[in-house]
């Protein structure tokens, strides 16, 4: 049976370093190329979703962030049960693209403090040198071996998806890995 | 280990890859009017040379897209990269 308990994760604190768990927090995938899809997202969110690879935008509460040239994730704490409904029926039943509730896939996990990227490092191909100066960035990589989503959402602040299956394991990892820093 | 430039995402780590075999096989248009060796052909033989191989991939870590690489197999530097659907580059 599905297991639809959060992991066990505890606000944690670390030298230059806070680790928080930012549930429970909706999240939507949308899917389409159209321009009435652009459009319709638009006027219902009243956010442009970002073209350019690797960048987010961010408007009020919500966040669009760019997964490929046309996926996205969307998520934030004005995203209500209303806005779900309206993106289903404008946008899936009128065949525009598809929107997917991904709330209970992926688990949102806040790094915040200087020492972020020393941790990341850590377990990550990715070569954050510029990554860690620019804003909005958004960044698909492997943590750990573990997929992840990063969010640069602001200075030294980090939003980090991982699939809820793998959240308790790469939660230990970045526990184990921050008492060294 | 070595960096592939994503046409999508940019530079990144080969770990975030996956390769998927030869590129431009081109399927077909009536597989019924083959020959058993020349439809094994088409499915299971595949260049394995040194030097210059047209490649896909596909950024399994990132946005998941696959694209073309013409790569050295020999000292694995990559030539061009392209994206499904494109010609490959002349030179």
């Amino acid at each position: 049976m599905l297991n639809i308990n959060y992991p066990k994760i505890e606000k944690k604190e670390f030298p230059n370093l806070q680790l928080n768990l930012v549930e429970p927090i909706n999240k939507l995938n949308l899917r389409g190329k159209s321009r009435d899809f652009f459009t319709k997202v638009g006027k219902i969110l009243s956010i442009m979703l970002p073209t350019e690879s690797n960048t987010s935008t961010t408007i009020k509460n919500i966040s669009a962030l760019w997964l490929s040239p046309d996926e996205w994730m969307i998520y934030g704490k004005d995203i209500d049960n209303n806005l779900k409904l309206s993106l289903e029926t404008e946008i899936s039943k009128l065949n525009i693209g598809s929107v997917t509730d991904v709330s209970d896939q992926w688990v949102l996990i806040n790094l915040d403090g200087k020492n972020v990227f020393e941790v990341l490092s850590k377990g990550s191909p990715f070569d954050f040198n510029k990554f860690k100066n620019t804003k909005n960035i958004i960044i698909q990589t492997l943590l750990n071996h573990i997929d992840v989503i990063l969010h640069h959402n602001d200075t030294n602040n980090i939003d980090l998806f991982v699939r809820k299956s793998f959240s308790e394991h790469l939660w230990l990892w970045i526990n184990d890995s921050s008492r060294f820093l | 280990m070595f960096i592939i430039t994503c046409p999508f995402c940019g530079e990144r780590d080969q770990s975030e890859f996956s390769a998927g075999g030869e590129a431009h096989i081109v399927r077909p248009k009536q597989p019924t009017e083959l020959s058993d060796d020349e439809w094994a052909d088409f499915l299971f033989m595949r260049k394995n040379i040194k030097g210059v191989q047209f490649e896909r991939w596909n950024h399994a870590h990132g946005c998941r897209k696959w694209f073309n690489v013409i790569r050295d197999t020999s000292n694995d530097k990559i030539h061009a990269v392209y994206k499904m659907g494109e010609k490959p580059p002349q030179k």
